[in-house]
């Protein structure tokens, strides 16, 4: 299944998304948490330990190519193999869950 | 549209588009509403809004609700979060049949969820038997089975 929260910030979104999570692994599922809050605190909830959180390297933009077509629509390609991405981007939390965290997002132009 | 956003769902395009049932996806959206334009939340089959029960929370759920509805974002429903009494209960239930918002799960104010986050606790480890874990594992039963 594939499932996202919302809710205003305060809302327990975040708390209910964590332990969601945590308890699809303990009933023996694969799990991968997506953390796209632009101030980004799943980590804790998922019980990773602070310096561990420090350590996450969030997605970086460079993943995905993007073109300007000729018609002004723009071409999106995500350049690796999502798995391997998984490996590589996706923190260990407990249960086995795997944590990938959206990267910072820019302002203006980069918007 | 944002790169940040637009490098999440592409991650999570291809995941899904490699292995279909290999992984459940939890997605902790953003706060504020303009995400979902932007189509984070593209490759998701169920969508859930959190709801308080106070009025401008169950305006913003609704707004939300709309929207993935609009975007054709899986099936979408409420969760009421921090229900405190009857009243509360009501009140969400009444805005909920007005805009056609289904609750699938209720979940109570818990002071144990407050302890956990003072001392940066996942609240499953802190108070793992607490009212409001029993009514997210009860959710979780519900969405592994389908419901």
């Amino acid at each position: 299944m594939r499932i996202a929260i919302a809710g205003k910030g305060g809302s327990g979104k975040t708390t209910i998304s964590g332990t969601l999570a945590r308890l699809l692994a303990q009933a023996g599922r694969q799990v991968v948490a997506v953390d796209a809050d632009t101030n980004p605190n799943l980590a804790t909830t998922l019980g990773l330990q602070p310096e561990r959180v420090q350590q996450i390297v969030s997605l970086p933009r460079s993943l995905l190519k993007r073109e300007t077509q000729p018609d002004g629509s723009m071409l999106s390609t995500f350049l690796r193999d999502p798995l391997d991405v998984l490996d590589e981007y996706g923190a260990r939390a407990p249960d086995g869950v795997r944590l990938i965290v959206m990267g910072a997002v820019g302002h203006g132009g980069a918007g | 549209m944002c790169g940040a956003h637009a490098t999440v769902r592409g991650f999570l395009g291809e995941l899904v588009a490699k292995s279909p049932d290999a992984f459940d996806i939890v997605v902790d959206m953003e706060a504020g509403l303009e995400h979902l334009s932007r189509g984070t939340g593209k490759h998701v089959s169920r969508f859930l809004a959190v709801v308080e029960p106070y009025f401008r929370s169950m305006e913003t759920a609704r707004r939300v609700a709309d929207l993935a509805r609009e975007l054709g974002i899986g099936e979408v429903s409420a969760v009421l979060n921090k229900a405190r009494n009857a009243a509360d209960r009501d009140a969400v239930t009444a805005f909920c049949v007005t805009h056609q918002l289904k609750i699938v799960a209720e979940i109570p104010y818990d002071p144990a969820l407050a302890d956990a986050e003072r001392i940066g606790q996942p609240p499953l480890d802190f108070s793992p038997r607490s009212p409001s874990i029993q009514a997210m594992r009860t959710l979780t039963d519900q969405l592994i089975a389908g419901g």
